[in-house]
């Protein structure tokens, strides 16, 4: 399943989801909101837009170039737009494989290949102001070029 | 007519997710791009930062467009 959705990501749905019998092992990466910290000030929440429907496109391509790469029973990407707050889910990669080790390829596989190529976009919301992460476009005084 | 969209960063240096723009058919993505930045000069400075795409896929400088195309102005990706 490769889908890009607005609210919380159900992480637990999506491994029950991928657990087969001819599959001993599930590899899940969640990426989640980190507050960081900087020049007295921290990080609050981050947002993400997308391109749609290029970016389901894209997502659904990782997907293909994995199977095409390892011998996988199930891979899910599911991608969360707008707001995310600290700890939650923005993305959740889950595979499945007959082992360990095309499954935690595939997986690291999927995370990178997404921040190279999916187009979407996400912007740190700060408490003194907000930075495109990728462009260091913002409004963040230290941290940015000033819009 | 051409559609052009902008996204994250790009969108917030044009002031707008969404234009359309007069280019004659066959036009390089090269030319549209010095439309934009006649419209929205402060695009300029992220030129060597952007990726652009032609009705939902990739393209580059020398790609062209024809009247209904649909071009995206994509700054570096940071999902995940």
């Amino acid at each position: 399943m490769f889908a890009i959705v607005d609210g919380p990501i159900e992480v637990g749905a999506l491994v029950a989801d991928a657990q087969r019998p001819d599959c001993g092992a599930i590899a899940t990466f969640v990426g989640t909101t980190r507050v960081d910290e900087s020049g007295g000030a921290s990080v609050e929440y981050l947002e993400y837009e997308a391109y749609r429907p290029m970016a389901d496109r894209k997502l659904a391509e990782i997907g293909a170039e994995i199977r095409a790469r390892w011998e996988v029973g199930h891979v899910s990407i599911v991608h969360r737009l707008g707001r995310v707050d600290p700890g939650e889910a923005s993305v959740t990669i889950v595979v499945a494989s007959p082992r360990r080790g095309p499954a935690f390829e595939a997986s690291r596989y999927a995370i990178e290949r997404i921040k190279e190529v999916v187009p979407i976009w996400k912007r740190e919301v700060w408490s003194d102001g907000y930075v495109w992460v990728g462009s260091q476009v913002g409004t963040r005084g230290s941290a940015s070029e000033r819009l | 007519m051409i559609k052009v969209l902008f996204f994250g960063a790009a969108a917030d240096r044009a002031g707008t997710r969404e234009t359309e723009l007069d280019v004659r058919d066959g036009a390089t993505l090269a030319e549209v791009w010095k439309l934009i930045v006649e419209r929205y000069a402060h695009l300029a400075p992220m030129r060597d930062t952007l990726a652009f795409a032609v009705n939902g896929e990739y393209a580059r400088g020398e790609d062209t467009v024809s009247p209904g195309d649909e071009v995206a102005v994509l700054p570096p990706v940071s999902g995940g």
